[in-house]
């Protein structure tokens, strides 16, 4: 980021009023503009530094020395001649590249007002983040996405520190409100993603204890049910999570599936149906409806899989539908149509990695 | 329970190298090697593994602690360990045993053994008298590499039995690895190459013959660990699955020529539902919803419902994992050894699952799954299991398991081996229902009858030992009666030969001598 930056920036001329060079210092900056040219950056730099030297308040002089300086990569040795130009002269991109060489080398904080001087969101956004403002910083990536808004850097970026400001959030809920709901799912949330089960468990169950009127908890700790193949608990709390949100096509998708997984295809394909209409074609629950259908009603089965496959096209799950159409199919005595749709399903399969 | 008189442990010596044999044995076998009417044990050891291994290896077969063990039942329900004089102690120091066939592979009627391992596998040949001999070199059915569950079967219907060797994976300590990041755990199959199975046929000479590229077997290169055998397509050859570890699963059609087709996805039988390959490991092929077709149940790792493959008829399955309730019974648990049996006698045929993780440290990856799990027994109510009490919920290591009925109480038992224990004895409690066994005499097809398909009460059978998970279990074909107290039985030998007994009383054992023409 901020080296894409810094190759923006190296063009930039400060357009500033400098009191007038002394011509041996003017000798010198042409020889060190030309040193640039011929991509002799040391001489540039030692013309600069000479340059300096004869006229040690301009801050022009002093800008191209830390410019040069920065460009080769040494931004210890451009901060003094920054700082220097910074005083002298309040230019944007003075205060551009004092902020990058600062950035450069840690010193986040200190960059902070100079890159704001110079509006320079992206590269602000990292120092305040590194800063430990993840607010501040996803205020400003969303800024700078606005004009670049594929900037691969720049979008790491917003997403890095948008974890950094949902870590700090729960940080604060859980100093703030240890015992509350939210804090409860909130570690039932942490404990899921890592795999550890019983303790997500636990903090929902103490969530719903707290609170159960609250949406989501149900689903959520039927989730971690699920992840462990506890079906018969997972549809206690998705049963319980869809009649407190009959509309949720989620809830009645989870119920239906954990119904699925335990054989209660009747049932089980009730749920999925509702599913389905509240949030029509849903690649998942087609494919789940269909699996409860197949035995029961091949014929319905066969049109949930031909869905997912109009669909989704040659994905993982277009592939399993085809599979499951080919076994339908070759029930139904179709055998040219399962000799087909095991084609599809072998084509997509040797195209995956 | 423990079993009286058998004092075996499966000593399988896991090492800090992880390396890849330890965590795959062993088999055991339910027989009656003297012909006494009493189900005798046969057990597989593994072997003492060094650390590091040498090569060649040295598992210390001689030591007897490391022996595979012959139990013979007495008549009052204790075993004796017959073993030395039997002439089945030393296996050979480089071989680190695996599993267990048995069958009268020369039709003198006394059951033979064969053993396989890694390293060469060995063929006893049952004398009549209590002993038996090492004929493998005789025979030529030593194989090589890896070995794992095995079967003796006629696949060319000319009344001697043939045997299927199942190989697991091209592993040598030179190639082995760990896998796990900070805790180094065994490393899945697929880190290993593949390798195909062996099919011998018995030249009813005494010797076998290797014809697994003639016959199209060796074409088809996998991580076989189960096998079994149905006639699924009737049309009167016998066919082979095997139980691959994530790799497709085989299906070999039998074309009645000498050769197999190789059809498994074609006919809807190697992937899950969701078309996802299975960590097969155990597998069993009967008729589990009595409409009269070989289904197949195959036992598998966590996060993957053991996998129904329902035959549909007309030459194809559906796999039906969740239809049948396994996607709620077997959720987070590791089977191994299985078997379809019917337990309580009451006309369908329950599982029987042994369970325990690969890894001996799998809670450090994921704590929701145990190394050590109790059996699982599902409950079969009309094609629908629902889980039943195994009758212990100690944990195991579960790895084989035979089935058969070893008190000849009329109500099936199970036999199960687990890694570093003794074998475990889950003894049927009964009850009220009627049964019958069976025990098939063959004149024209193979003596034992395997491949025969019986029909008892509207519930069928297909005759063989095989299945499971390295295992050999009771060849006495067993049908729960209900309330039934009589039976017709239809049974189509595998010579063709159809033949017909009707009125047959219930609770008995009943020997069938094969009729000489239809």
């Amino acid at each position: 980021m901020i080296s894409a930056l810094l190759c923006l920036w190296l063009f930039a001329q400060t357009q500033s009023a400098d009191p007038p060079l002394p011509p041996e210092a003017v000798a010198l900056v042409r020889a060190a503009i030309d040193a640039e040219n011929r991509q002799d950056e040391d001489s540039a730099i030692a013309a600069f530094r000479k340059a300096s030297e004869l006229a040690p308040d301009s801050a022009l002089v002093l800008f191209r020395l830390g410019a040069a300086y920065m460009k080769k990569g040494r931004y210890a040795e451009a901060l003094p001649p920054l700082r220097h130009a910074a005083e002298i002269n309040p230019d944007p991109a003075i205060h551009q590249s004092l902020g990058f060489a600062l950035l450069a080398q840690g010193y986040s904080k200190e960059a902070i007002p100079h890159l704001e001087k110079a509006h320079q969101y992206g590269a602000l956004g990292i120092a305040l983040l590194q800063s430990g403002q993840p607010a501040e910083a996803v205020a400003n990536f969303q800024v700078a996405l606005a004009k670049n808004p594929n900037d691969p850097d720049l979008l790491f970026y917003l997403s890095k520190s948008s974890t950094a400001l949902a870590s700090q959030s729960l940080d604060k809920l859980l100093s703030l409100a240890p015992d509350s709901a939210r804090a409860h799912q909130a570690l039932g949330q942490h404990y899921f993603s890592l795999k550890m089960f019983p303790e997500a468990r636990k903090e929902y169950q103490r969530a719903l204890a707290i609170r159960p009127d609250l949406p989501g908890l149900r689903l959520e700790l039927g989730q971690v049910f699920a992840a462990t193949s506890q079906w018969e608990q997972a549809e206690e709390q998705f049963r319980g999570e869809a009649a407190m949100q009959p509309g949720d096509a989620e809830a009645a998708y989870r119920l239906g599936d954990a119904l699925l997984q335990q054989g209660k295809m009747k049932e089980a394909a009730g749920e999925l149906q509702r599913s389905n209409e509240l949030a029509p074609d849903m690649p998942e629950t087609l494919y789940a409806l269909g699996k409860s259908l197949t035995v029961s009603d091949p014929q319905s089965a066969a049109r949930a899989f031909q869905r997912i496959t109009e669909l989704e096209k040659a994905t993982p799950l277009a592939a399993q539908a085809y599979l499951a159409l080919a076994g339908i199919h070759r029930k139904l005595g179709q055998t040219d149509l399962a000799a087909r749709d095991m084609e599809r399903f072998r084509q997509i399969k040797s195209s995956m990695p | 329970m423990p079993l009286k008189g058998v004092d075996f442990t499966l000593r399988n010596s896991p090492t800090p190298k992880k390396y890849l044999i330890e965590t795959m044995p062993g088999g055991v076998a339910l027989l009656d090697y003297n012909n006494d009417g009493l189900l005798d044990i046969f057990l597989v050891n593994a072997g003492r593994v060094l650390n590091p291994m040498t090569w060649p290896p040295d598992f210390a077969r001689r030591d007897p602690r490391y022996w595979n063990r012959l139990y013979r039942q007495n008549k009052d329900g204790t075993f004796t360990d017959v073993t030395e004089q039997a002439g089945l102690g030393k296996a050979g120091d480089t071989n680190y045993g695996m599993g267990v066939a048995v069958g009268d592979y020369d039709n003198d009627g006394f059951p033979d053994i064969y053993v396989t391992n890694f390293g060469k596998n060995i063929l006893y040949h049952n004398n009549g008298d209590g002993t038996f001999t090492d004929v493998t070199d005789k025979a030529g059915v030593a194989a090589g590499g890896w070995s794992t569950s095995a079967g003796f079967f006629d696949f060319d219907n000319d009344s001697r039995l043939d045997l299927f060797v199942t190989r697991y994976l091209d592993w040598t300590p030179a190639n082995s690895k760990t896998c796990g990041a900070e805790k180094p755990t065994y490393c899945p199959p697929g880190e290993f190459p593949a390798v195909s199975s062996i099919l011998y046929h018995n030249r009813g000479d005494g010797t076998f013959e290797d014809v697994s590229v003639a016959s199209g077997i060796a074409a088809k290169k996998g991580h076989g660990l189960g096998v079994a055998f149905a006639d699924y397509d009737g049309d009167g050859f016998t066919d082979i699955f095997v139980a691959n570890d994530v790799t497709n699963q085989f299906l070999f059609h039998n074309n009645g020529n000498g050769t197999f087709t190789e059809c498994a996805l074609d006919v809807g039988a190697a992937l899950t539902s969701d078309g996802k390959m299975l960590s097969g490991m155990g597998v069993v092929f009967q008729d589990y919803d009595n409409d009269g077709l070989p289904d197949l149940l195959i036992t598998q790792l966590p996060h993957q419902p053991y996998v129904v493959f329902h035959n549909e008829g007309q030459g194809g399955f559906t796999a039906q994992e969740l239809e049948t309730g396994f996607g709620a019974l077997s959720g987070t648990v590791s089977g191994w050894g299985v078997g379809l049996e019917d337990f309580t006698n009451d006309g369908w045929k329950d599982a029987f699952v042994v369970q325990g993780h690969v890894f001996d440290n799998v809670e450090i990856y994921d704590s929701s799954l145990q190394y050590r799990e109790p059996p699982l027994l599902a409950m079969n109510d009309h094609g629908h299991f629902k889980r039943g009490n195994a009758g212990s919920s100690v944990p195991l290591a579960g790895r084989g398991a035979a089935f058969g009925d070893l008190r000849n109480s009329g109500w099936m038992d199970v036999v199960a081996t687990s890694l570093g224990d003794p074998p475990q004895f889950f003894r049927n409690r009964g009850g009220q229902s009627h049964w019958l066994g069976i025990t098939l005499r063959g004149t024209k097809s193979n003596r034992d009858g395997f491949g025969a398909r019986v029909l008892v009460n509207g519930q069928v059978r297909f005759a063989t030992a095989a299945g499971s998970y390295l295992s050999s279990n009771d060849k006495r074909l067993h049908f729960g009666l209900g309330s039934a107290g009589q039976a017709n039985i239809e049974i189509v030998w595998p010579s063709g030969i159809h033949q017909v007994l009707q009125n047959v009383n219930a609770n008995q054992f009943i020997s069938i001598v094969e009729a000489q023409q239809p």
